[in-house]
């Protein structure tokens, strides 16, 4: 079977049984939960296209992803644009941040990128919770960026007024759909032109370069693609939670994504999805201990990557090669 | 002029400070190529640790101190054994190191959450009074903190020139395989660093919880400082991270006066952008040729 074979039947078969889980287990908990672990997925899939494919220490994954919250809930609020409108915006807002990022720091070795895009994440989150000047009074005071309360009340995408009592259903459906999409771009990505430009700049980085492929170009290509779905994810996450904050730039949720990336497997395409799929279960068991659940989360993290640097899907991999 | 005094005054504070946490970061970064992610984490340790010694066990606090020290050197072993150690048989060092510490740092952080609880507390190893120059009031703290860091930075300076161990750290960093052909223990040497850089990262967080409080994530903002000092000096390059980490303290105090303290950290890093973008190895790093 060839790979790309394998990667449609792997994927059909996943969706078929997302699509199904609803008809299964309709409790909301559930619904809500698997729709939440589809925003974190859709994340996850675009920054390893980055961190895995493309070889750029990149942590403004989540700055990006707030961009597009952040458009979101403010085209809304500001312009009564409807969201359906918005969050395509928002994509386009993320891609833009997203390319004055990597201009600024593409240029960089592989640690000077990752302490760069961390740093501007950093001062994002700076700006907005230590901004107190009224920039609307309508509703009481507001600054431009919400502050430390956020942004609430910006529209829907309607499906609550459609659905009323089951919207919590059709958001799933909604996320399952961004996923099943943001999936196949990063396997077109990885399978396609620009992941074989990185394959072969990471080969041989003399010839590849002597061919005329530019590192620097393709870099921001990977950059540009997965910011737009990556804004996008924070466009609906927006929607979904009806309000945006500053908590979307919190380190653990930094942590918690990354390590889904490193414990999946960095560079392959389901390991980041495994991962993701992993660590929202174990979340769910540690529930119970949610004082020790960073810790368990940091410990997770350095243990896989000291001891299985290739995450599950390496695991896997060599398990499957031991047998053939 | 009494504005000028007090810039300098706080920004010469807050320059030794970041001067103190970057020594250790430029060291590790030098001589093993890794990022410590945990080095804030490390910090806050020092300054529970300074804490706990006064409040619980009633120490001398010159013991405290180095009794944080210590701790924090025994951090640092620990993460060589524990994590460097056996990344640096594998590939790709650079990266999992650096998220292996993120991983290091979070237990940490969440364990001292834990054992202290979430609130800020005051540093009880402090020095009461004042300096009065001109028409400015200077803490006499400020002037303790100046006095150590300086002393600190002579004793690596020393250490570093004048001592086999350092003759021997400076070797590892300008070149790993010549070092080692010429009989450096190599391994030896990044225990020594890591566990320096723990003992200054305990110092410089006595420090700063002193002018400021204790909480668990404190350590986090000197930390993303001193790494812009380390990357703006170059990865690595100790004598000129102390330079840029004065430099970069009295700037912040001078735009904190000027601008307001919510946009010292934004100008800062746009200062450090437009400086990568100028020289991306930094002020005082060399560009390295790669040889095909």
């Amino acid at each position: 079977m060839t790979s790309t074979r394998r990667d449609i039947l792997i994927g059909v078969v996943c969706l078929a049984l997302a699509i199904a889980l609803p008809l299964v287990m309709p409790g909301r908990y559930i619904i809500t939960q698997s729709t939440l672990f589809f925003i974190w997925a859709i994340i996850v899939v675009q920054w390893n296209l980055v961190l895995g494919i493309g070889g750029i220490f990149s942590l403004a994954q989540m700055a990006l992803f707030a961009t597009g919250a952040y458009a979101t809930a403010m085209l809304g609020f500001y312009w009564k644009m409807p969201m359906l409108a918005a969050i395509p915006m928002a994509g386009v807002v993320s891609v833009a941040v997203g390319m004055l990022i990597g201009l600024a720091c593409l240029r960089l070795r592989g640690p000077y990128v990752a302490l760069l895009t961390l740093a501007i994440a950093q001062v994002m989150y700076v700006l907005i919770v230590n901004d107190t000047d009224c920039f609307t009074t309508t509703g009481g005071c507001m600054p431009l960026f919400g502050g430390v309360r956020g942004i609430g009340q910006f529209g829907d995408i309607g499906l609550r007024a459609l659905f009323p009592s089951k919207w919590y259903i059709a958001h799933y459906y909604v996320g399952l759909a961004l996923l099943a999409v943001a999936v196949t771009i990063s396997i077109v990505v990885i399978r396609g032109p620009l992941g074989l430009a990185f394959r072969a700049l990471r080969d041989n980085h003399g010839y590849a370069m002597s061919r005329g492929i530019s590192r620097f170009k393709y870099q921001l290509w990977i950059f540009a693609v997965s910011a737009f779905f990556t804004g996008i994810a924070g466009g609906f996450y927006a929607v979904h939670f009806r309000v945006v904050g500053p908590t979307v730039f919190s380190f653990s949720t930094l942590l918690f994504l990354i390590a889904m990336i490193v414990i999946g497997g960095l560079g392959s395409i389901w390991g980041p999805l495994l991962g993701a799929a992993v660590l929202m279960l174990a979340d769910e068991g540690m529930r119970e201990l949610s004082d020790y659940r960073n810790i368990g989360l940091g410990l997770l993290l350095a243990v896989f990557v000291i001891a299985w640097p290739n995450g599950l899907n390496g695991w896997l991999q060599r398990s499957r090669a031991g047998r053939d | 002029m009494d504005v000028l005094i007090q810039i300098v005054a706080s920004g010469l504070t807050l320059g030794a400070m970041y001067a103190v946490a970057t020594i250790g970061l430029s060291l590790v970064y030098g001589s093993l190529n890794m990022l410590n992610m945990a080095h804030g984490a490390i910090l806050t340790l020092g300054g529970y640790i300074c804490y706990a010694a006064i409040v619980h066990a009633g120490l001398h606090p010159v013991l405290a101190l180095l009794a944080a020290a210590l701790v924090c050197a025994l951090v640092g072993l620990l993460i060589y054994f524990s994590a460097a150690l056996p990344l640096l048989r594998a590939e790709n060092f650079e990266t999992n190191i650096f998220i292996a510490t993120i991983g290091i740092g979070s237990v940490i952080e969440n364990l001292m959450l834990k054992g202290f609880g979430p609130y800020p507390i005051p540093q009880p190893l402090a020095v009461d009074g004042q300096v009065v120059i001109g028409n400015v009031h200077i803490p006499l703290q400020n002037v303790f903190i100046l006095g150590v860091a300086i002393v600190l930075m002579a004793a690596v300076a020393i250490l570093l020139q004048r001592t086999s161990t350092g003759r021997a750290i400076r070797a590892t960093s300008m070149n790993r395989e010549a070092a080692q052909l010429m009989g450096v223990r190599v391994g030896r040497v990044y225990a020594q660093v890591l566990a320096l850089s723990g003992a200054l990262a305990a110092v410089s967080g006595i420090m700063i919880s002193s002018i400021a409080t204790l909480t668990p994530v404190m350590g986090g903002d000197p930390m993303l400082k001193a790494f812009i000092v380390c990357v703006v000096a170059g990865l690595g390059n100790v004598y000129g991270a102390v330079i840029a980490a004065i430099a970069l303290g009295l700037l912040e105090a001078a735009t904190q006066y000027v601008l307001g303290v919510r946009w010292s950290f934004a100008t800062l890093l746009l200062l450090v952008i437009l400086v990568l973008i100028w020289r991306p190895y930094g002020l005082f790093g060399k560009q390295q040729v790669v040889r095909l």
